[in-house]
């Protein structure tokens, strides 16, 4: 008779498995700075492993747009993102940008089906009225976009350059949108929304975004050459040629300054400076783009305001003042202060003023406004002093950034629905904590240092003669590299149940961060906020009282190679070489699988998230269930983590005494690295150990019918 | 804390023989800190024993596995009621106590060791153990300033060290340090140097009468004295 019985080599948790299957999980900061709230550490772990149609999914399931923010989002997660503790944060944004390329975000298809009669209209279709569309469509109600230009977008058309969001991938989401049957009616400025009452909508979402250029104030702003940003970029976008001259100057910190800057020098404006009042340390745009704007040749001026503008001989004479900072201000910022008798002039063509936005509301909507004219509403209803009228986006916040537009949208579409169905908002609690507290510096010092990988950019001479998309994506191995210096911040281990341990402080002795430590109490603890995930303590902890915080984590390793076995059994390959597989990194990606398909399907690979995590019973595992030879391709030096292979190796040498106590050759077990001492290649070395395999398995044959 | 050592699978291979149905049992105290018999060693001995099983194409044993929090505690044994109902004979990788303790609770059970206990002592490192006590009954660590020359020399002498120190080290494994120079050095930063000078008498070395007991509750008659 064979053994039978207990298969399930993972069952120390059987007796309690309900805390066992759940996510214990910390939210991590990025995922909390998301207005989205995407589980950026999920899709970013996925892309690591190389499985970037998951990571698409992921993505898919948390935004509407992905691509669109895979172009321009002003990523808060990433200034939240903890590996800026270490070296520089996670490139989220490009890795968003890699897996809707390379997943195809393209061909994804949505649906909808309409299971409610009553009819939204959606007024504006900047981000917040196109997200809030989509999703009162997937909910089933039938939509109506009402957009007073002639196409759709919001500032996405009219505000952000074409170079940094290229206008197919906006057309790609608006023809899902026409595909998932959001009536699109274009030209169509609202002035009233009792007509839309009127017209049977039974609820309305104002998102008519902030596009009212503010005035600095001054003498002269009226004269002809001057321009504001918004104003100056829309022309732009919606195909006008405006006559700038040679000499521009743009007003500003943000980034619309930046953008207008470097719209003017695409439009072949000889000189183009910045004027800000503050100086580089305080300007609100992006670090990038201020690089970048450098890289084209915009100059910038800082500490200088305007103070008059004069035409005069056909140029614009401004007059300015040199500013100093004075002290830090309530919010901590320094106030510039004019430097006395620092006037002094400048000349330009061109005058563009690009110091902020308002929205702008027909009188005809008779909704309530506050501070800077945007609509008031209720934060968690997004309801607006009118029945059955809600808002959102920079109409109420003011201009802010894609991301926040998206997740109004989301949100109202929520509580539209909420209000349509008569129910009561219902607040998605969500259970699982966030993720707060610094690293240590003694974390910090363990952890290894793996630059930041920005995705090609086209050369600044190639950029400026016209507006062709300047970002470029990554290539896999970029991507997988980039992906994997995520710190999966709140995923690691956790002491599941701490009656179990035994205080033995393996955990505090193998943990290469020196993370675990002995409270006062004498108990052993697992600080989450400092834990890398590695799971060598997991694979160490002789109780078994430590797991990683996440279920599919936990399982990952048993549950692959049950499978592996399970479909080895079936082809019955002879001899079966069963191999587990670092997915990170070289093997995720590439060559190992094609080698093992090559070798004509005797290699079965288990794909593991790390090697550290393979501990000697799943080895004894695979030979148990006929393997003739088992094979560790761990990662090597391009590790992200600390001392994997050391711990690949102990579970090895575990393993190969078991098995020549069992009576077989202890060579059957083999660690392969990406380059081993003698230089040879994985590729190489997984030839030679085949063969040996292949011997071994001849000889036993040969042995087993000598003795029968 | 008791330190303990898997024994080979062959000899465990030769005791389990007899029985088909073979319960493992780990014990979640000592023998989980020493890494011998835990959850964790309990799950590869386990998978050992299937993986034999299998190569040998003549398994006939059936395994189950479980790990109480200790096995020297009778309490703790309740948890094995129901388990050992369904085998022909349990095998610990507790210490030799813990086999023992399984086997005064279930008198018709044969209970196998899984393990040999090695010794009373202490992780050096992750993943290396030390003795360093013998459990002689009379300590003496007092005058050695902390150092058991009983364990921890080669000779076990009272009055070292023995002319076959050197370097600090020990002429029985060169590897070793001498226990008396230990003990020298730490009594010269203890200051009482002069300890080294005095001669320790032999101890009585007669054979100790076995089992040992201790009884620490006192005898109170109930009801007797109390009036
Ligand atoms: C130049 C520029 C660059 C930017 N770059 C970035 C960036 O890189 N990353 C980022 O995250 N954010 C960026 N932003 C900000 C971002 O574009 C906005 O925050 C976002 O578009 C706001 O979305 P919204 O839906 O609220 O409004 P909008 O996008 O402004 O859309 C409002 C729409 O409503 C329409 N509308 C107005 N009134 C009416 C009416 N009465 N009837 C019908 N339609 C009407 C308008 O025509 C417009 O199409 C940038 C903004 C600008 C101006
Ligand atoms: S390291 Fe990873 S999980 Fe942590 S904040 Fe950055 S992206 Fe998120
Ligand atoms: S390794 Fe396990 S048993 Fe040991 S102290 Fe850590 S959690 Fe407790
Ligand atoms: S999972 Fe790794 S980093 Fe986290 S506590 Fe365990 S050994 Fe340390």
């Amino acid at each position: 008779m064979q053994s039978f019985a207990i298969h399930n080599l993972e069952n120390h948790h059987l007796a309690r498995p309900k805390r066992a299957a759940e996510d214990h999980s910390l939210i991590p900061p990025c995922q909390a700075a998301c207005p989205l709230h995407m589980d950026i550490r999920e899709y970013v772990s996925l892309t690591a492993q190389g499985r970037v149609m998951e990571a698409l999914q992921v993505i898919r399931s948390g935004n509407p747009f992905p691509s669109i923010c895979a172009h321009v989002c002003a990523h808060p997660c990433e200034n939240a993102c903890r590996r800026a503790q270490v070296d520089k944060p996670v490139a989220i944004r490009a890795l968003k940008r890699f897996a809707v390329e390379f997943g195809g975000d393209r061909m994804v298809e949505c649906e909808a089906e309409t299971t409610h009669d009553e009819r939204v209209a959606v007024v504006g279709s900047g981000p917040a009225g196109l997200a809030c569309a989509y999703y009162l469509r997937k909910l089933g109600y039938l939509v109506t976009v009402f957009e007073a230009h002639s196409q759709l977008g919001g500032m996405l058309r009219v505000g952000i350059p074409k170079y940094r969001l290229p206008r197919e991938v906006l057309d790609t989401e608006v023809e899902r949108l026409a595909r998932m049957g959001v009536e699109i009616r274009t030209n169509a400025r609202v002035v009233s929304l009792d007509l839309l009452f009127d017209m049977g909508y039974k609820a309305v979402f104002l998102t008519v975004g902030a596009h009212q250029g503010l005035r600095m104030g001054i003498d002269g702003e009226e004269s002809p050459g001057v321009i504001d940003g918004a104003t100056f970029l829309r022309e732009v976008n919606l195909g006008l040629k405006p006559s700038l001259g040679e000499r521009v100057a743009v007003v500003g910190g943000g980034n619309v300054a930046i953008d207008a800057a470097r719209t003017a020098i695409r439009l072949g404006a000889r000189e183009v400076n910045i004027l800000y009042r503050r100086s580089r340390a305080e300007m609100p745009a992006d670090d990038v783009e201020v690089e970048q704007a450098l890289e084209e040749g915009v100059q910038f001026k800082f500490l200088v305001l305007p103070k008059k503008i004069r035409r005069q001989d056909g140029y614009l004479k401004v007059n300015c003042v040199r500013m100093e900072l004075g002290e830090p201000d309530a919010r901590g910022r320094r106030q510039p202060v004019a430097v006395e008798g620092s006037d002094f002039e400048m000349e330009f063509d061109t005058l563009v003023v690009a110091i902020g936005q308002a929205p702008q509301m027909p009188g005809g909507f008779g909704v309530r406004v506050g501070k800077g004219s945007t609509i008031v509403v209720d934060p968690v209803t997004l309801t607006t002093n009118r029945v059955g009228v809600f808002a959102g986006g920079d109409a109420v916040t003011g201009p802010a950034t894609v991301v926040q537009a998206l997740a109004a949208g989301r949100q109202a579409a929520g509580r539209i629905d909420d209000y349509l169905q008569h129910r009561y908002p219902k607040d998605a609690a969500e259970s699982r904590e966030t993720l707060v507290g610094d690293l240590r510096p003694e974390t910090i010092e363990m952890i290894r240092r793996i630059g930041r990988i920005e995705p090609p950019a086209l050369p600044p001479e190639a950029r400026t003669a016209d507006f062709t998309p300047i970002e470029m994506v990554y290539d896999w191995e970029a991507a997988v590299n980039e992906a994997r210096r995520c710190l999966r911040c709140g995923a690691g281990a956790e002491i599941l149940f701490q009656d179990k341990c035994a205080s033995c402080l393996t955990c505090l002795r193998v943990c290469p961060y020196h993370v675990p430590y002995v409270d006062a109490t004498g108990a052993v603890r697992i600080p989450a906020d400092q834990c890398q995930a590695c799971g060598v303590c997991v694979a160490e902890c002789p109780a078994r009282a430590i797991v990683l915080r996440r279920p599919y984590d936990r399982r990952q390793v048993a549950g692959e190679l049950e499978h592996v076995l399970r479909s080895a059994a079936q082809t019955k390959p002879r001899p079966l070489v069963v191999g587990f597989c670092c997915q990170y990194g070289l093997f995720g990606t590439g060559s190992l699988s094609d080698l093992w398909r090559e070798a004509g399907g005797s290699i079965w690979l288990v794909p593991v998230l790390c090697t550290a995590n393979v501990e000697a019973h799943h080895i004894l595992r695979a030979f148990e269930m006929g393997a003739e030879g088992v094979f560790i391709a761990s990662c090597g030096e391009q590790c992200a983590r600390e001392n994997t292979e050391f711990w690949v190796r102990q579970r090895v040498e575990k393993a190969r005494r078991v098995l020549s106590e069992i009576g077989l050759e202890p060579e059957r077990i083999e660690v392969l690295v990406p380059s081993d001492h003698n230089g040879s290649t994985a590729a190489e070395q997984l030839d030679a150990f085949a063969q040996r395999i292949g011997t071994l398995y001849l000889a036993s044959i040969l042995m087993q019918e000598v003795r029968s | 804390m008791i330190v303990a050592e898997r024994k080979s699978l062959e000899e465990i291979r030769r005791t389990i023989a007899p029985y088909e149905r073979v319960l493992i049992v780990g014990c979640g105290t000592c023998a989980t800190v020493c890494g011998a018999g835990g959850e964790r060693e309990v799950a590869l001995l386990h998978a050992g024993l299937r993986a034999m099983e299998a190569r040998s194409g003549e398994g006939w044993h059936t395994f189950l596995e479980f790990t109480v929090k200790r096995q020297c505690d009778a309490e703790f044994l309740d948890a094995l009621v129901d388990r050992v109902r369904e085998v022909d004979a349990v095998l610990s990788l507790g210490c030799g106590i813990g086999v023992q303790a399984i086997a005064e609770r279930f008198p018709t059970l044969p209970v196998l060791p899984g393990v040999n206990t090695s010794f009373m002592g202490m992780a050096k490192e992750w993943g290396v153990w030390d003795e360093r006590c013998a459990a002689c009954g009379d300590c003496r660590l007092a005058e050695t300033a902390g150092i058991c020359p009983i364990t921890r020399c080669a000779k076990g002498i009272l009055n070292g060290p023995c002319a076959g120190t050197k370097n600090g080290k020990c002429e029985a494994n060169n590897e070793m340090d001498c226990a008396w120079v230990l003990i020298y050095q730490r009594l010269e930063k203890l200051h009482r140097l002069e300890d080294m000078r005095r001669y320790y008498p032999p101890r009585n070395f007669r054979v100790i009468p076995r089992p040992r007991r201790i009884v620490s509750k006192a005898e109170v008659a109930v009801g007797g004295n109390n009036g």
